[in-house]
């Protein structure tokens, strides 16, 4: 994007920024063929550097403005939160061994741990999440997550899944909610209706594929035994898959594109530039994306990985655009009496962070 | 004098200013438009590089730079990030690269060949034998509760078959507790197996398939064997080493497809049972001749169990290296060659 963009922006008018991303395939590979040699010829330690090098790498490729967002993670604080995972799933595994009790109790344990887990997760990805050195912030206390997620999980079984749009709904606003870009507040309206439509269209689509399922399995039954009789016994594996990526691209692009075209950043009262998104995701891109993916992961034998993900990633980016009301420019950073969650300690903290 | 151009940010607001660096000796010079600086270079922080990305300047009050004049950065900062700087040399070539594909290769080779077997054998040989005759008797029960019932076989005959037990475990100073369970499957047929700890258990179907007790002797010997082997334990340690290793070198792919990276995974763990299974055998027919008995009738009552899992003779073999049971008849051939 032109700088001249910048300098004409005035307040209350509007300027698109498309997200570019400018990462390649081939230098990304050698990026992450050297890491993941390092990582396994140190039996592991090192991928805390490996994750922080290969999302140094993606933040800085994705720009807005022509400017790259800039990923701040401590390696060393992502080793510790490896090393504390790697105890508890191991604890885990070995207390199944010996006795399901004890299982039961880990699993109570970690139910109660998990809301601290996915509030620091989430606050320490965007505390060190930065954007021309301005920081994201999340902040939530364990005993509102632990609540939200208390009652999600209530209504979600008391209603034998019907509730699970509703939770899925509730969560998505509740991380969106709680994050900052410097002082500018995101914002997210309830998206309960919008989630009912997507997995209520997807049960519609899910039961038609089941009927013809049933009616191609009587096919194979009635065509009688001859050259022609693997053609049904071949469609129904194939549907299989078909369905199976429409389970996969369909949410993903309804829900992305829900979220981010509801979102607003800054704006209001608060007299900061306000940021609103357009996400065009596609299901049938997602889902041909994602089987071209597989095909080139198990054809390459996972060498393709590299461009798999860069790929995934560009398609991402070239669908959203930013509309920006009042500049980029005029984002203010939280000043630290603000900031409620202590944030140095949150960088400090344990990395945990459950995207591999 | 090194002299770049760079961006400045504030740290305090989002605005993002085109400025001019000049290094005098121990001092940056920042001038810009409304950015008038100097800061003493020691305490300036840089940033590792990483592709062809910007380089960051962190400047001590919370302020930053960003530029693509990579040799400035170069030429001012030769001492920073000695080791990631090594890294970013790595990155950066193609030749580097082809031989990280290597090095994965083979480490990942060596691994599931070697390394992971090893360091399975050493965990299960920690494992004191009471622990695992306590993992054992949980298999049995859950066993237990999944369709698998008392022998209905008369005491008479259950009888007979644990006194060839005994003789075929007679004198094996291993510390195993070997101990016979017999049971009524609707669910796996003709089938026996080993648990951790010594017990084994062994269906009605089988007792029916066969048709001499030598046969039945066989097949214990066998089970035996993976006991003897700590196959159960080490089974377990090898697929949470295979885990760990198919996580590491398909991590960035699962992000992508969490199923296909099953696959591998599966793959390895089958062929680490096929090893198992020929081990097994070998112990079979050692110790079947020890106590008299020819390796033949081990021969006879695979092929017998083949024959019962109906006319899958072709696509054994076709799916030879998918299978955790090496191909029935290079089993038997060995078992004919003794």
């Amino acid at each position: 994007m032109d700088k001249a963009a910048l300098d004409v922006a005035v307040p209350g008018a509007e300027t698109r920024y498309p997200v570019e991303f400018s990462a390649s395939a081939g230098e990304y590979f050698r990026i992450w063929i050297v890491n993941l040699a390092l990582t396994i010829v140190t039996i592991g330690i090192y991928s805390a550097w490996a994750k922080v090098r290969k999302k140094r790498y993606f933040y800085a490729h994705t720009k807005i403005a022509g400017e790259g967002f800039e990923y701040r993670g401590n390696p060393i604080a992502i080793l510790k939160g490896r090393l504390v995972a790697v105890a508890l799933v191991a604890l885990y595994s070995i207390a199944g061994q010996f006795s399901p009790l004890a299982q039961g109790v880990l699993a109570l344990v970690f139910a109660i741990v998990f809301p601290w887990l996915y509030v620091r997760s989430l606050a320490f990805n965007a505390y060190n999440s930065a954007y021309r050195n301005m920081r994201f912030h999340f902040s939530a206390t364990y005993r509102e997550a632990l609540g939200l997620m208390a009652w999600c999980a209530f209504v979600t079984l008391i209603t034998a899944g019907f509730g699970y749009p509703y939770a899925r709904a509730e969560l998505t606003r509740f991380s969106a909610e709680r994050h900052r870009y410097g002082t500018a507040r995101f914002a997210l309206p309830s998206l309960i209706r919008i989630f009912y439509g997507i997995y209520l269209r997807l049960l519609a689509f899910t039961l038609l594929a089941g009927v013809i399922g049933v009616i191609v399995v009587s096919a194979v039954a009635v065509v009688p035994a001859g050259p022609t009789r693997w053609l049904p016994a071949l469609a129904l594996p194939l549907g299989m898959f078909a369905l199976y990526l429409m389970w996969f691209a369909y949410p993903r692009a309804r829900i992305g594109n829900a979220v981010w075209n509801k979102l607003t950043i800054g704006g209001g009262t608060s007299g900061a530039p306000q940021v609103r998104f357009e996400s065009r995701l596609r299901a049938r891109d997602l889902a041909w994306l994602y089987f071209v993916n597989v095909l080139a992961l198990v054809l390459t034998l996972g060498l393709a990985t590299a461009w798999a993900v860069v790929r995934t990633m560009r398609y991402r980016a070239e669908k959203m655009t930013l509309e920006v009301t009042g500049g980029l420019d005029g984002f203010v950073a939280a000043q630290e009496s603000e900031v409620a969650a202590a944030p140095e300690e949150v960088g400090e903290m344990l990395g945990f962070d459950f995207s591999i | 004098m090194v002299e770049f151009q760079a961006l400045y940010y504030d740290g305090k607001s989002s605005a993002s200013r085109p400025v001019r660096v000049r290094a005098w000796t121990g001092e940056l010079e920042i001038t810009g438009e409304g950015v008038r600086a100097r800061v003493p270079t020691s305490a300036v922080q840089v940033e590792p590089p990483i592709g062809a990305t910007r380089r960051i300047l962190q400047l001590p009050d919370g302020a930053q730079l960003q530029t693509a004049d990579e040799a400035a950065i170069a030429a001012l900062f030769p001492e920073a990030n000695a080791l990631e700087g090594r890294i970013h040399r790595l990155e950066r070539r193609w030749p580097y690269a082809l031989a990280a594909v290597l090095v994965v290769g083979l480490v990942a080779w060596w691994m599931v060949v070697y390394g992971v077997p090893i360091a399975a054998r050493i965990a299960a040989e920690s494992v004191p034998i009471d622990v695992e005759t306590a993992l054992g008797e949980r298999t049995l029960g859950t066993l237990d509760s999944m369709g698998c019932g008392p022998s209905m076989l008369a005491s008479k005959r259950a009888a007979e078959l644990r006194s060839r037990f005994e003789a075929l475990t007679h004198g094996l100073q291993d510390g195993f507790h070997y101990r016979l369970e017999l049971r009524s499957c609707r669910t796996i047929g003709a089938n026996a197996f080993a648990l951790p700890g010594g017990t084994i258990v062994m269906t009605d179907g089988l007792v029916k398939l066969s048709q001499n007790d030598d046969e039945i002797v066989a097949v214990l010997a066998h089970e035996v064997g993976h006991v003897r082997h700590r196959h159960g334990l080490r089974l377990a340690f090898q697929a949470l080493g295979v885990g760990a290793l198919v996580a590491t070198l398909f991590g960035d792919a699962a992000s992508l497809s969490a199923i296909i990276v099953a696959v591998p995974s599966v793959l390895v763990q089958t062929g680490y049972s096929r090893a198992f299974e020929e081990d097994a055998d070998r112990y079979a027919f050692v110790r079947l001749k020890e106590i008299g008995i020819s390796p033949r009738h081990f021969a006879d009552i695979l092929r017998r169990l083949e024959g019962s899992r109906g006319s899958g003779a072709r696509g054994e073999r076709a799916l030879d290296y998918l299978s955790s049971h090496p191909a029935t008849e290079k089993r038997i051939e060995r078992a004919l060659a003794q």
